[in-house]
């Protein structure tokens, strides 16, 4: 903004502004933590509370707003006060699409910005929910996981239409039975992104997530300790492998030699195996997830609890 | 000097990372330095200004060193920002009557007739009443009635809470600072409990961890605010991991297994699965899991590692080793200090968000 500065020029000296006295600010005789304005931000600020008092929602006002917004993207009183002016005003909205976009790209984690363009989109109604999601689309080229950007994409299909049957007909399917085809793929999605990288912890949650209310299911689908099974073979990096074995053999799944003997393999002192493979697991996590060792052998020690709580679990269903 | 490499505080001739030491004077230096001025670049900040003040502030009392402040100054213009209804008329009309963040967000009405909304907010008035708490305001002295019988007004349908009445996003963070501020006043008349509490175990996600809004990715933040307000809220009980009974409302062994997973190889937590360490998560996440019980589960050494390659030259803790320190990334790296039991740091109390040392 820099070069910005320097054309500025001083609203003392724009003719258009030439009837307002500013109104400076107040901050009382000790002020704490107080903040070395610039003259540029000072002398907004001033102008901004004379309009505010006056209540004037003017093009003007609409300008000095943004100009505010510059100084500090995070000033949801201005904010709310640009909001009023476009109504007063009938501004076209469209154009205000445009003003948040040219500021998203430096403040693409403001909240205020992202509840405002919230609110010029619930305005312009559905035909704004391709735009929308474009937006959103080109928020993630730069930074893919933008919180704010996720959370209006979901908004905008939730609030302006484009996902509700889809949505509807994906939860009943899971609700219903996990072995639906759809269900099934979504299994299958989640294997082959472990399998392609191991080490991804998202794509383990994922897989866990899908048997959140289906803990019989969970146990019983041997796509779930085939996965398991083929990482710790494969020697790639297997904490969450073991951890999802963990999980499954505390709500009573059965394991094959096949099972044990890879469990086995990566403890080869014999000494430190157990006959109860849960416990051998813990042995292993304790060596190969070291950061977490005090959690492992907390997990070790909790094992039966954990093994009735899930057998009771399965009962129950 | 013996050659105990175990010792904290061995020198050497070149002072590698792992001789680096918490440096408090340091800290405390910045501290003073934002309390009687903070430069230009902050007017981008202007509107959080008792934000930043509440991380000042509450930052040198965690550092021992809360006789820096001028406490009547700090009182006089805390409570300088204040809402207040002229009558029982507006404080019925709808509106919240907190603090406000700043100047910039409170406005004298000039004698025109126009009537200027207030526009204060339920963070600034979480910070305002933290600031007033640590610095050991009396809280009989005024009455803060109206502040709870106006943040009803906050709480939405689904038992969110949006922070100022004139619209905003409603999420987490709000829940979090109605539950802290009913705390503090010690009155939970503000809020329905039950309706927030809903609304919090509707943001857990399959993963266990929370997100900031239902159906969203679990997120380190958000995870903090859900578990510390159903702790103050008294809907879960202290340390939950040590306790056998698996019967709590939230999922807490996915919980802790998630919590557990945001510590990074360099020690550092992150925010959410696969992103880069950064200091403040030591707070949020390290927060929860001392809230479960389960802090003995955290690497405190490599983590005290990450966050001291944090530990500015200038004093204070950025967000990644290396950069400039700010307030935030300061204030929750003396946090983290002070829950790793940093020697010459006051207790913390998790929940509150302040130090409940008595001067």
């Amino acid at each position: 903004m820099d070069s910005d500065e320097d054309d500025r020029i001083p609203l003392s000296q724009r003719p258009e502004w030439s009837d307002v006295t500013p109104v400076p600010q107040d901050d009382g005789p000790n002020p704490v933590v107080p903040i070395s304005y610039s003259k540029e931000f000072a002398e907004t600020m001033g102008y901004v509370r004379a309009v505010y008092l006056a209540d004037e929602r003017s093009h003007r006002a609409l300008q000095l707003t943004a100009e505010a917004i510059h100084f500090n993207a995070g000033n949801y009183t201005v904010w709310q006060f640009r909001r009023l002016i476009l109504e007063a005003l009938n501004a076209d909205l469209h154009d205000e699409l445009e003003f948040v976009e040219h500021l998203a790209s430096k403040n693409s984690k403001n909240y205020q910005l992202w509840h405002h363009r919230r609110w010029v989109a619930e305005k312009l109604g559905t035909e704004a929910a391709g735009r929308e999601l474009e937006f959103t689309k080109k928020i993630f080229v730069n930074d893919a996981k933008n919180y704010h950007a996720w959370s209006h994409r979901q908004w905008v299909l939730q609030t302006l239409g484009g996902w509700e049957d889809e949505l509807a007909y994906c939860d009943e399917l899971l609700e219903d039975d996990i072995f639906n085809n759809s269900a099934w793929n979504q299994v299958s999605y989640a294997v082959k992104a472990i399998l392609t990288k191991p080490e991804n912890e998202s794509s383990w949650r994922y897989l866990r997530g899908l048997y959140k209310n289906s803990m019989p299911s969970f146990v019983m689908d041997r796509r779930v300790s085939t996965v398991c099974l083929t990482v710790l073979t494969t020697k790639a990096n297997c904490v969450f492998a073991l951890s999802l074995l963990l999980d499954l053999l505390s709500n009573g799944f059965e394991p094959n030699q096949e099972l044990k003997n890879a469990v086995e393999a990566l403890l080869p002192e014999s000494r430190d195996q157990d006959s109860d493979m849960a416990v051998t697991i813990c042995s292993v996590l304790e060596i190969v997830d070291p950061m977490r060792v005090n959690y492992w052998r907390w997990r070790k020690k909790s094992l039966h609890s954990e093994v009735e709580e899930g057998v009771r679990n399965l009962r129950v269903h | 000097m013996s050659d105990d490499g175990d010792l904290p505080w061995r020198f050497s001739a070149d002072q590698g990372l792992e001789d680096q030491l918490f440096d408090r004077d340091r800290h405390i230096r910045y501290l003073e330095m934002n309390y009687h001025l903070l430069p230009s670049p902050y007017e981008g900040q202007e509107i959080i200004r008792l934000t930043l003040a509440y991380f000042t502030i509450s930052g040198l009392h965690i550092l021992d060193a809360l006789d820096r402040v001028d406490r009547e100054a700090v009182i006089n213009w805390v409570l300088s920002l204040q809402a207040h209804p002229k009558n029982e008329a507006e404080l019925n009309n709808g509106q919240f009557y907190g603090f406000h963040g700043s100047r910039s967000s409170q406005f004298k009405s000039l004698d025109n007739g126009v009537s200027v909304p207030n526009n204060s907010h339920l963070a600034s008035t979480y910070c305002a009443l933290a600031i007033l708490k640590t610095v050991g305001y009396d809280f009989s002295l005024i009455d803060f009635s109206s502040i709870l019988k106006s943040m009803k007004n906050l709480q939405q349908p689904d038992g969110s809470f949006m922070p100022i009445h004139t619209g905003a996003e409603t999420d987490l963070r709000f829940v979090y600072c109605a539950a802290v501020i009913s705390s503090l006043l010690d009155d939970w008349s503000g809020m329905d409990k039950e309706k927030a509490k809903n609304y919090i175990l509707s943001c857990q996600s399959y993963d266990g961890g929370f997100g900031l809004i239902p159906g969203q990715e679990s997120h380190g933040g958000a995870t903090y605010c859900a578990v510390a307000s159903l702790r103050l809220m008294g809907l879960i009980e202290d340390d939950l991991v040590s306790r056998c009974t698996s019967s709590s409302i939230i999922d807490v062994p996915l919980l802790l297994d998630w919590c557990l997973q945001r510590q990074a190889d360099d020690g550092g937590f992150q925010g959410r699965p696969n992103k880069i360490s950064d200091t403040c998560y030591a707070f949020w996440v390290g927060g929860v899991l001392r809230i479960l019980g389960a802090n003995n589960f955290i690497d405190e050494i490599t983590l005290r590692k990450f966050l001291l390659t944090c530990q500015s030259e200038y004093g204070g803790f950025s967000k990644f080793p290396g950069q400039l320190p700010d307030p935030y990334h300061s204030y929750y790296g003396f946090t983290a200090f002070s829950m790793l039991q940093e020697t010459g740091l006051n207790s913390f109390n998790v929940e509150l968000g302040i130090s409940t040392v008595t001067l």
